[in-house]
């Protein structure tokens, strides 16, 4: 059975898109048929790190939302970013980033339980081993929704206060929604700091599973928001954070 | 009353003491127990300093014979040999452990002889006629001054030093050094000019004279001398001083060190010392802080009153409500 994978953060520019697309990428590797859907529609990312240029698309998640067209229109093969040697197959739903269609979202909204329906649709059709679901940080009614849906939350932070306060209100809200697996990831972690003692404070701190401690690095900034980090610095402390997550995530 | 008591001390040394005359001074004798009403002076208060001194000069008189009050402007001037050096805790000197802190010591004591020998002489000269003021000079006045003036100065850090008033700090140790050098020179003229009196060539005269000239002469040094050792121990131990405090500065925890600057340019192996400890305290400042950032890194504080709240007004509503129903069946659909 189809796994769906939430990431969410408290908090925007955390790493949710580029996590997403990383071990997205890594499970497509691996042999999976794995899909993507951004539904931060108020400040979409996750296409750039794959050089989807949602301006010569003719479908986004919008328009299934809007009613215009089935989800799987929306989805786009993106397969090749992982390479000549890939196994599976990588999907991804973007969101629109025209001015107009956001401007829509905010003043209209939608019916949030048309992306419940939509997830279902895509792991039918594609069809798909696992969908990862970025989502807009907070907590809203979207989140909720995708929150109640997933199989898996995992929570992203930044090591600092604000982000902690955050992080427990989801992580109890996520347990009254009965998620049945939740794991934190730390990301940004200053390089000085202890990442191991760092885990083990998160641990107690939310009584729940940290998978992965991502330092901040520098050459990540370089490489901006266009790149699959894991792909391009196998090697990397940060690589090996996410292929220790993806193993957590599969059976 | 303790006053009283020293005071009953001092004037039995005294009645002793009468006895050793200075050469050709028929009332003035070899005192080295005027320390006494001094050194009470400053360790209790001046008051008790004044009383020892009087009390004890008009026991000494009254059992040496001279009578209770025939000499009672003396009695006051021992009293303000015990009064003036006591004088100093009212320039905040309570423990003496500079150098700065000895020479106003020394000082004191001296400046106490001369301000006392002068006052009961200008007494005399007013009331009671004992001497006339030139004629004086050689037989009373001088050697007054002088015994009480060198015994202080030799004497009075030795009793302060016994009732650890006087902390042997470096730089003290240095100036005492320096202070014994100083009267073993002194001391070594007196010497060879009293033996001179052996020798029957020279007229007695002359030896007396001789002597007096030589005494004026090595207070004189023993003053300049000792106000340039001051000055002197001063340079020489400040650089150690100033390292010492450092290490001071560094355990309760201030890494500042720029009280080392003036040591640490300089080109010798205190220089070296002093830069080493600059850098060391440099170093040990990086890795508190650090160490103190790693500390605050991995705390994780949540404020949970607040986080209940923000939970309660989400759970709250309508529509979690129904999600959360509904939750179930989506995940099994
Ligand atoms: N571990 C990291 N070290 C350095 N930069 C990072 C790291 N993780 C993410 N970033 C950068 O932070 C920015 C925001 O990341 P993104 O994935 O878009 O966050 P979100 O989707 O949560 O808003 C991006 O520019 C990304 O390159
Ligand atoms: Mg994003």
């Amino acid at each position: 059975m189809a796994k769906i994978i939430a990431i969410h953060s408290f908090r925007g520019g955390t790493g949710k898109s580029n996590t997403t697309a990383n071990l997205a990428c890594l499970l497509a590797r691996e042999g999976y048929r794995v899909g993507m859907v951004d539904t931060d529609i108020q400040s979409p990312g996750i296409h750039v790190l794959f050089d989807l240029d949602t301006n010569d698309i003719p479908y986004a998640l919008n328009d299934y939302l809007w009613g215009k067209c089935d989800i799987a229109r929306a989805a786009y093969d993106v397969t090749k970013t992982l390479g000549a040697d890939a196994t599976g197959r990588l999907f991804l739903v973007p969101s629109s980033i025209r001015a107009g269609d956001i401007a829509r979202v905010l003043h209209y909204g939608y019916d949030v339980t048309l992306l419940k329906e939509g997830y279902r649709q895509l792991i039918r059709q594609l069809p798909l081993d696992y969908l990862f679901i970025d989502t807009h940080p907070g907590i809203n009614e979207e989140t909720l929704m995708s929150i109640a849906t997933t199989d898996v939350l995992l929570i992203i932070l930044r090591p600092d206060q604000q982000d902690y306060q955050g992080t427990a209100v989801t992580v109890e809200v996520s347990r009254q929604l009965e998620v049945p697996e939740m794991y934190i990831v730390l990301n940004k972690v200053p390089v000085r700091v202890d990442r191991e003692a760092l885990a083990a404070k998160a641990v107690s701190a939310y009584d729940c599973p940290v998978v992965g401690v991502l330092p901040h690095d520098e050459d990540m900034l370089d490489l901006g928001s266009s790149g699959i980090f894991s792909l391009r610095y196998p090697d990397h402390i940060i690589s090996r954070e996410m292929r220790r997550i993806v193993q957590r995530l599969t059976p | 009353m303790i006053g009283c008591g020293w005071g009953l001390v001092y004037g039995v040394l005294n009645s002793l003491s009468n006895i050793m005359l200075l050469p050709s001074a028929p009332f003035i004798s070899i005192r080295p127990q005027i320390a006494l009403p001094m050194a009470v002076g400053i360790l209790l208060n001046p008051p008790a300093g004044f009383v020892v001194g009087f009390i004890g000069n008009m026991i000494g008189d009254g059992i040496s014979g001279f009578g209770i009050w025939k000499f009672w402007n003396w009695h006051l001037a021992n009293g303000l040999m015990g009064f003036i050096p006591g004088l100093i805790r009212y320039f905040g000197i309570v423990k003496i452990g500079t150098v700065r802190e000895f020479g106003i010591l020394q000082m004191s004591v001296v400046l106490a002889s001369g301000i006392a020998v002068a006052f009961a002489v200008l007494l005399d000269v007013c009331f009671l006629h004992h001497m006339t003021f030139p004629s004086s000079f050689p037989s009373w006045i001088l050697p007054a001054f002088l015994t009480d003036a060198v015994n202080g100065f030799v004497l009075v850090p030795v009793i302060l030093l016994a009732f650890r008033k006087i902390l042997l700090t470096l730089e003290i140790r240095t100036i005492c050094l320096v202070t014994i050098l100083l009267l073993l020179a002194v001391f070594s003229t007196a010497v060879s000019i009293t033996l001179s009196i052996l020798d029957d060539l020279v007229s007695q005269e002359a030896v007396i004279e001789n002597f007096y000239i030589a005494g004026i002469v090595s207070v004189f040094l023993l003053v300049v001398g000792f106000l340039a050792s001051v000055v002197f121990v001063r340079r020489f131990t400040d650089p150690v001083i100033r390292m010492s405090r450092a290490s001071q500065e560094v355990e309760s925890g201030h890494y500042d060190l720029s009280l080392l600057d003036p040591v640490s340019s300089r080109n010798d192996e205190l220089g070296r010392l002093s830069r080493v400890l600059q850098k060391m305290a440099k170093t040990v400042q990086e890795r508190e802080r650090s160490l103190r950032q790693q500390v605050q890194d991995l705390q994780i504080k949540i404020d949970r009153k607040r986080k209940d709240e923000e939970v309660r007004e989400i759970v709250e509503t309508d529509y979690f409500r129904e999600l959360k129903k509904k939750a179930k069946a989506f995940r099994s659909s």
